[in-house]
């Protein structure tokens, strides 16, 4: 498992934010829904592109070419095209700092 | 020199803006003709940097997470490290060069062949010297420094390189051995191959990358430069091992003039990342080009290869064969192209990549392509992907072989065809243990 690294600070995204970062060098896309921090690979497993710029609804986001969804607190794949889940990194808070590491 | 090399070694600033370009100059011993390129492709470079990369290649190879200023040039003293080559002891060379963190640190020929004019050892000591046969060749006709930021990039920071010059008729038999390899954490190589074969000449290079620590993260940026006279014969193997942390970029061009042979081989085994623009083209009547491709792509390694063969005079063959093997959550892309201009008629052009999917987690994504401008030609193109058998796991099974030894089996098997097409024993013997090494097997 690789180690936590700082990836963003609490007051850098208000709630509804979102910031693509590098988690473990992998790109990534962090999340503010309300207090809680996710952070998912962004990468569609779909069609293998950004999904940086989906739209986000409660706590799942679309992508923006083909519509896949997924829920960003497990990965899950939502809907079609995508079958795969999204990877999802672990996120921990320590103060204003906003740490990512990947699950595995 | 040494007051140069020092202040490098205090200042040494990371990445490669102009302040740093500035620094890399000055730690150069080099003529003011080489400068002058340098300093015109550096510009280019600032350029290219202002224009957004290519969606269209971009798109299959991932960029976001590559950071070009972590890393950095060592200054050019020789550092010693010991490197796992692949190749090294496994024949007998007519010579040998290795570089280090983009240094020259040994080049070895045999004296008969110097005799006969054979030039053959570091591109940055084979400048101050040779200028009158390196000049016209050097990033003029194979690849080119506006080509893309990369090319530019590369053409700015050349740290040294291989340098194969075999003058007319002469004739080499025994191969030769080059090793570039990287032991400074964050250490960038620029190294530069350029091999010139005069007319009525032969010889086998067989070069290799390898990284001295299997973690320390590294960047390779790259050129092949083949040029290949009438009637001339070059072997040329590039074994590509870096250590799962290097991002590996290079542009490799090929030019065969009338008669001229050029056989190719890449493996493509290591790095994070490496985006490779591979590209033979015919120039001359009768010209003929075998490509040969191996890619085992293991872990989260993405291996991309955009390879093209253009046919630009009547009567010439191309005949480009990949095959990669790919595992866990590894990718390839490989995107081929057959270009025949209008005059290249009589044109036969084969390419062909087959994948093999060892994993539900791998991506292949293999593109052929065509473009023909002539009328009387033959060319045929093919991809193929897909996962090993099950039932021909369950056949080696049922005769006595593990699960694991039976997917060897296959996958030895399914390489197999494109050893066949390599002559030279130590590669395929190389390739082979690499291949081991990889799934598991062997040390």
């Amino acid at each position: 498992m690789s180690d936590f690294e700082q990836i963003a600070t609490v007051d850098e995204l208000p709630p509804g934010g979102r910031k693509p970062v590098v988690i473990d060098e992998t790109p990534a896309l962090l999340l503010r829904i309300g207090n809680d921090f996710y952070a998912i690979e962004d990468v569609c497993t779909h069609d293998g592109q950004p999904l940086t710029d989906g739209p986000l609804a409660g706590c799942e986001i679309t992508c923006p070419r083909h519509g896949a969804r997924f829920d960003v607190r497990t990965g899950k794949a939502l809907c079609m095209p995508a079958t795969e889940p999204v990877q999802t990194f672990e996120i921990q808070i320590r103060d204003n700092a906003v740490f990512g590491r990947s699950r595995d | 020199m040494t007051s140069s090399a020092d202040k490098a070694v205090v200042e040494r600033p990371t990445g490669f803006q102009r302040a740093a370009f500035e620094a890399f100059l000055e730690t150069r011993d080099e003529p003011c003709w080489i400068t002058d390129l340098r300093r015109k492709a550096f510009d280019l470079y600032a350029d290219r940097l202002e224009v957004p990369l290519d969606p269209e290649e971009f798109k299959r190879v991932d960029l976001r997470a590559f950071r070009p200023d972590d890393y950095r040039l060592s200054p050019p003293a020789a550092p010693s490290a010991e490197f796992a080559t692949l190749l090294a002891d496994r024949a007998k060379f007519a010579g040998s060069v290795t570089h280090v963190d983009g240094s020259g640190t040994q080049a070895v020929l045999d004296e008969k062949l110097a005799r006969q004019g054979v030039l053959f050892g570091n591109l940055a000591t084979l400048v101050r010297d040779h200028r009158t046969v390196l000049e016209p060749h050097l990033m003029t006709r194979g690849v080119r420094p506006a080509t893309d930021r990369f090319s530019a990039w590369h053409a700015a920071f050349w740290t040294g390189g291989t340098v194969l010059y075999v003058p007319r008729n002469v004739q080499i038999d025994e191969p030769l051995h080059s090793l570039i390899g990287l032991s400074e954490p964050q250490g960038a190589d620029f190294s530069h191959t350029l091999v010139v074969l005069e007319e009525g000449s032969s010889a086998t290079l067989l070069e290799e990358t390898a990284s001295a620590h299997v973690d320390a993260p590294g960047l390779h940026v790259g050129a092949v430069e083949l040029l290949i006279g009438p009637e001339a014969a070059l072997r040329y193997v590039q074994l590509q091992n870096w250590n799962p942390r290097t991002f590996h970029f290079a542009h490799q061009a090929g030019h065969v003039d009338r008669s001229g042979k050029l056989q190719w081989t890449v493996g493509g085994l290591g790095s994070r990342l490496a985006h490779i623009h591979q590209r033979v083209s015919l120039d001359g009547q009768g010209a003929e080009a075998q490509v040969n491709g191996v890619t085992f792509a293991t872990g989260r390694q993405l291996i991309s290869y955009y390879t093209q063969q253009t046919h630009n005079a009547p009567n010439t063959t191309s005949d480009l064969l990949y095959k990669e093997v790919l595992r866990d959550k590894a990718r390839v892309v490989w995107r081929g192209m057959i270009k025949v201009e209008p005059e290249a008629q009589k044109t036969d052009g084969y390419q062909r990549s087959d994948a093999l999917l060892l994993s539900h987690t791998c991506r292949c994504d293999s593109i052929p392509g065509l473009e023909i401008e002539a009328d009387d030609v033959r060319c045929t193109h093919g991809a193929t992907a897909g996962r090993v058998d099950e039932e021909q796991i369950f056949y080696c099974m049922c005769r006595g072989l593990s699960r694991f030894e039976a997917m060897h089996l296959i996958v030895e098997g399914f390489f197999h065809s494109v050893y066949d097409r390599i002559p030279v024993e130590a590669v395929r013997e190389t390739l082979s243990r690499t291949v081991e090494r990889k799934l598991g097997i062997g040390g």
